[in-house]
């Protein structure tokens, strides 16, 4: 197994502790930033930009369900966006124990992340990444 | 600053053309250009050539620009090869008016050339969203996705916020449909219906088939000189470069409150042209998929938050309407030749100004009119690229 993106996500060595993102935070202006970037994007200070651990959780910001997968991918997934309550808005896939059928997902419900295969695909089986799942145990639809 | 005119365009037609390469392609758009313009390839001081995926796709990766241009006769000259995403070729005009317009040459051409049909959709795909940011391709973003939920449009957000529906996404495919079938440049040449738009499968949802840019081979060119010089080549009417702004896009956190990029790159322009959005008689803009142009109608400022259907509805943005947006059919249907995007959209204002655009000229020639070209996605949560060019007759 590998990692994508081996500097962002983080599975801690002690069983007990949950993975998490490698951000950076700004000790300048606050601002949160993920992937880690050596400059400030907002106040665009040099050398400011420190190790923060985020990502545990989030909010769905959007979601759709992509019928056509590129090389590597499976279709249908769910492709999302969330926010993190540290700051970012991040891009991100849907763990697969979230079975990918419309109503499944809102925007705006609670997430938690998971670590997983990238897809279950021969290209990308082994390697690991971050994804969301929703947070409520169930993770059952909500008809509204 | 001197005073630039485009003096001649040309294009290769877009679609699938399985026998040529990008030499071939940039060879009907080159010289369709120079002959329009009335020059040889001796007059020519300087080339910039966008192209996107001809590395990745055709295993060219390097000097492609020198490479096409030797193959149409134009050599021993400063070529500049430009790669920026679906602008590429915004990019490569830019860099031919700065050219003229410094002084720094007197003529010169920009080219843009795309050659996406190798035989294995698949990889012609990996090469598109190989556009974007690694870390978002590898986690398998694809431009479609990037449209129906990126935070920078969300057309699926916009359909609770604005109350749009897929109805209202279908407006423009069919409104541009019916110009491209008029086009015997276009890709696709049959007009559409509500129904068939609506109807074609689910690409990404909100997004159907007949709502996205399909993949094409295709060229463009465009010949400038400085506007004093022009009536020394050619009789036709000189299409003054009024404004060419070029911007990469922001880091974007969710609070950012700053006007989008979109916007910001269009104020830009209408600034530099001292125009604004009422006096334009014709608009070029970037629908990779289709629904965008609603977006871009209240970014370009056209129209208030939302409205956009409006536009298409009472007629304004048609062909023979008040303002009409993308007579050349658009990206989806005129074709969407990812590099050379940019420089098609140029060559059908000018034909627009001068009145040479055919069946689908624009009843009142407009004299005022604006190409908007985009590209690329970047982590922060924007497009990479915003291209806007106003031309004056
Ligand atoms: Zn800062």
């Amino acid at each position: 197994m590998n990692l994508l993106h081996s500097s962002g996500v983080v599975m801690p060595t002690d069983p007990k502790q949950t993975p998490y993102l490698l951000g950076g935070k700004c000790s300048n202006c606050g601002t949160v930033v993920f992937p880690k970037m050596p400059v400030c994007p907002k106040c665009r200070r040099n050398g400011t930009v420190e190790d923060i651990e985020i990502g545990r959780k989030g909010r769905l910001f959007s979601h759709t369900i992509a019928r056509f997968a590129p090389k590597g991918f499976k279709a249908p997934f769910f492709q999302i966006f969330v926010d993190l309550p540290e700051g970012p808005r991040i891009f991100s896939l849907v763990g697969a124990e979230c079975p990918v059928e419309d109503g499944v997902l809102e925007d705006g419900m609670e997430m938690r992340l998971v670590v997983e295969s990238l897809a279950d695909t021969p290209e990308n089986k082994d390697t690991l990444t971050y994804k969301y799942v929703p947070a409520a145990k169930s993770g059952k639809p909500r008809h509204a | 600053m001197r005073e630039v005119a485009i003096i001649g365009v040309g294009a290769h037609p877009t679609g699938q053309f399985t026998d040529k390469s990008l030499k071939d392609l940039g060879y009907t758009a080159i010289w369709g250009a120079l002959k329009d313009a009335g020059v040889t390839p001796e007059d020519i001081d300087v080339a910039y050539v966008g192209n996107s995926l001809g590395g990745l796709l055709t295993g060219q990766e390097g000097v492609r620009g020198q490479v096409v241009l030797q193959h149409s006769g134009i050599t021993g000259i400063p070529v500049i090869n430009v790669e920026n995403a679906c602008a590429s070729a915004a990019t490569a005009l830019r860099g031919a008016w700065l050219e003229v317009a410094s002084g720094a040459a007197d003529v010169a051409i920009a080219v843009g050339v795309e050659k996406m049909y190798v035989g294995d959709t698949a990889r012609t795909i990996g090469a598109l969203s190989s556009v974007s940011e690694l870390d978002l391709s590898q986690m398998g973003m694809q431009f479609t996705t990037s449209y129906a939920i990126h935070p920078k449009i969300n057309l699926k957000g916009k359909m609770k916020e604005y109350g749009w529906t897929s109805a209202d996404f279908a407006k423009p495919a069919v409104k541009n449909s019916y110009n491209g079938s008029l086009n015997p440049l276009a890709q696709h040449r049959r007009a559409l219906t509500i129904e068939q738009v609506v109807q074609s499968r689910i690409v990404v949802d909100p997004l159907t088939l007949y709502m996205c840019a399909s993949i094409s081979d295709g060229a463009a060119a465009a010949v400038v000189c400085a506007a004093d010089m022009a009536s020394k080549f050619t009789s036709k009417t000189p299409i003054r470069i009024a404004s060419c702004v070029l911007r990469s896009g922001e880091y974007r956190l969710p609070n950012d409150k700053r006007l989008d990029s979109a916007t910001v790159s269009a104020q830009a322009a209408y600034e530099e042209a001292g125009i604004g959005p009422e006096d334009l008689g014709a608009i070029e803009l970037h629908d990779a998929m289709a629904p965008a142009e609603l977006m871009l109608y209240e970014r370009l400022g056209l129209c208030g938050p939302g409205e956009g259907p409006k536009l298409i509805d009472d007629g304004t943005t048609t062909l023979r309407g008040r303002l009409p947006v993308n007579p050349s059919g658009g990206l989806c249907s005129r074709g969407h030749p990812v590099g050379a995007t940019g420089l098609l959209q140029i060559a059908e204002l000018v034909w627009q100004m001068r009145g040479e655009a055919g069946p689908r000229q624009i009843e009142k020639r407009p004299k005022v009119t604006m190409a908007q070209n985009q590209g690329g996605l970047l982590l922060g949560q924007d497009s990479a690229v915003y291209g806007v060019t106003i031309l004056k007759s």
